[in-house]
């Protein structure tokens, strides 16, 4: 943010949201969510008690200890994926065959999509993925404690706790996935469905395992009622389409998935886009 | 016993007519009999005793960790208004109406210090009841976040899918076995308390309620569910005008109408009585394409 042009009502302005809002922040990024320890055994002893039994052997105090490593040895701008590689390997499960989602740019769809991992099972839906979702957390700059006003975001550093987290995470993600690769993109972003630079681009897709992947399908879904930015063939799409050929893989692209754009409709349902071909009356009896 | 003589006794010499090693018998057993005494109530005292046997599944396992995990992630996360709510406080409240107390012998009142440190208002027109439809009910709720279910409230959160008991001859979760409400005894810890916030969750209702119920069975109104039991009879009729039901068919299923079947017909009757009014749609449009996304394939969910 450049000081050009500001008037002085505007710098007053400006002054007050510094003073009440950020009082002193240092980082962009939100800061660590409060009872970070407690929601984080919380869900690891849920995922392995009821979401997920088959991992009842993992033990929720080894990985805390193993995240909470990270979290206080290393400087807030210091963090680098490696730094997760003994969490990642206490936790790492194997993923279902043909289950995997990747996705970008629709974080709650893919939430409501899959459903506690019943249908497909994406990153948040796996032990380490789960851990982490939603949360924010980093380690003071000086001092050994946590920083609850503050973190780092992508644009104060690239290094920390946070980003390097979802980088390996990723990665590993993606070495465990096999079978069909499903992919969710977003067509109505304005900046292009297919990041070039994000964590599926650059975390997910060179980590891909060849010779475990069947084929991959691109789902484009776009917003109801809003206008298509890209679709299949199109712009940044065309782009991954490319890259996945080049690199070998058989892949197919589909414009809104049915069963992801039902969910859609589900707050749209009166848009003439939702509507049913239906022969089933809803009859009101009142 | 025998007296005692202060003179010094020769070991061959008899005392009041017993030989020594008979009196060494004796005071032997006395001394056993007195140690057993002694030991026995210490030792069932002590003893960790196991717990009671119930034909029920047992306490979820780390119950208290994904309770607390829970509660933090609602107030902190899912309804950051509530984040002045003391996770432990409550914790312990969910665990202290339950713990070293008889699992048939549940009352509401056990659950009075939680209910308390958990009062949560609905905002009208917002509360959404349900019946054999959890999963539908659930997953329109994710899509429409302005409406609650009664699990999408910070108690119903934390408690939905868990399940637990103690004992009264312990100060631990019985992690084994939970009574069955059938086999075992109704007035069992986990249904007091799902009767106990399910009512409050009635009570606290305004304006026009909605009930997802299911139309592919044959009780669609079963007055022995907790909402024909506990929740129907609980709402206010000052404070909630009607209850507009959404009757759900299987996608592909031949009935379509239950709406005008018997068992809503009882269910209005109930309502009018009560002074509520009672509106009914079959297949209710939102909720039907929730259906469809596992049905994506059927003709009725062709786009």
């Amino acid at each position: 943010m450049t000081a050009r042009g500001l008037t002085p009502s505007l710098l007053l302005l400006l002054l007050l949201v510094v003073v009440a809002g950020a009082g002193g922040a240092r980082w962009r990024g939100e800061g660590t969510t409060r009872h970070l320890e407690s929601i984080m055994r919380g869900r690891c002893a849920e995922y392995i008690a009821r979401l997920n039994p088959d991992q009842r052997d993992k033990n929720c105090t080894a990985l805390w200890e193993a995240f909470r490593m990270v979290l206080l040895r290393k400087d807030p701008c210091s963090v680098f994926p490696s730094d997760y590689d003994l969490f990642i390997n206490l936790s790492r499960h194997s993923i279902p065959r043909d289950k995997s989602l990747f996705w970008e740019n629709n974080h709650l769809l893919v939430t409501s999509y899959t459903e506690s991992g019943r249908r497909l099972m994406p990153l948040c839906n796996v032990l380490y993925g789960r851990f982490g979702d939603f949360l924010s957390w980093c380690r003071q700059e000086n001092g050994s404690g946590l920083d609850y006003q503050s973190c780092p975001s992508s644009e104060d550093c690239e290094n920390n706790a946070v980003d390097s987290f979802w980088r390996r995470a990723s990665m590993q993600y993606s070495r465990d996935s096999s079978g069909v690769i499903h992919v969710m993109l977003n067509g109505s972003e304005p900046a292009g469905a297919y990041p070039i630079k994000g964590f599926f681009a650059d975390f997910e897709i060179p980590y891909f395992q060849k010779d475990k992947i069947t084929r991959i399908e691109i789902w484009v879904m776009h917003d109801i009622g809003r206008p298509k930015a890209e679709s299949c063939g199109e712009g940044s799409v065309k782009i991954l389409e490319d890259r996945l050929r080049k690199m070998g893989f058989q892949y197919s692209c589909i414009n809104d998935h049915p069963p992801v754009k039902l969910l859609q409709c589900v707050d749209h349902s009166t848009h003439p886009d939702c509507a049913l071909n239906s022969k089933f009356c809803t009859r009101r009896w009142a | 016993m025998a007296s005692h003589r202060l003179s010094s006794v020769s070991e061959e010499e008899p005392c009041c007519d017993i030989s020594r090693k008979t009196k060494i018998c004796l005071c032997v057993f006395f001394g056993l009999l007195i140690a057993v005494v002694i030991a026995v109530p210490v030792g069932i005292l002590m003893w960790p005793r196991p717990h009671k046997e119930w034909k029920g599944e047992g306490t979820t396992a780390h119950f208290y960790e994904i309770l607390l995990g829970r509660c933090y992630t609602y107030t902190q996360i899912v309804r950051p208004e509530l984040g002045h709510k003391d996770c432990q406080k409550i914790g312990k409240a969910f665990t202290g109406a339950f713990l070293s107390k008889d699992p048939c012998s549940s009352t509401e009142q056990d659950y009075k210090p939680l209910m308390e440190l958990t009062d949560q208002a609905v905002p009208c027109d917002k509360t959404l009841l349900w019946s054999k439809s959890s999963q539908l009910a659930h997953d329109y709720t994710r899509v429409r976040q302005a409406m609650f279910t009664l699990e999408d409230t910070l108690l119903g959160y934390m408690a939905d899918g868990l399940r637990w008991c103690g004992d009264s001859g312990s100060s631990d979760m019985n992690y084994k076995s939970c009574p069955n409400w059938r086999e075992d005894c109704s007035n069992n810890s986990f249904s007091v308390f799902w009767n106990t916030v399910s009512k409050r969750f009635a009570e606290d209702a305004c304006g026009v309620v909605h009930v997802v119920l299911n139309g592919s069975i044959s009780n669609t109104f079963d007055e022995r569910s907790t909402f024909g039991r506990v929740e129907v009879f609980n709402l206010r009729p000052e404070k909630v005008h009607r209850l507009q039901a959404w009757v759900m068919h299987d996608i592909g299923s031949a009935r379509s109408d239950s709406c005008s079947s018997s068992s809503i017909n009882v269910l209005k009757r109930i309502l009018k009585e009560r002074s509520i009014a009672f509106s009914c749609e079959n297949n209710y449009g939102p909720i039907r394409l929730l259906q469809c996304v596992k049905n994506p394939d059927h003709p009725s969910c062709r786009f």
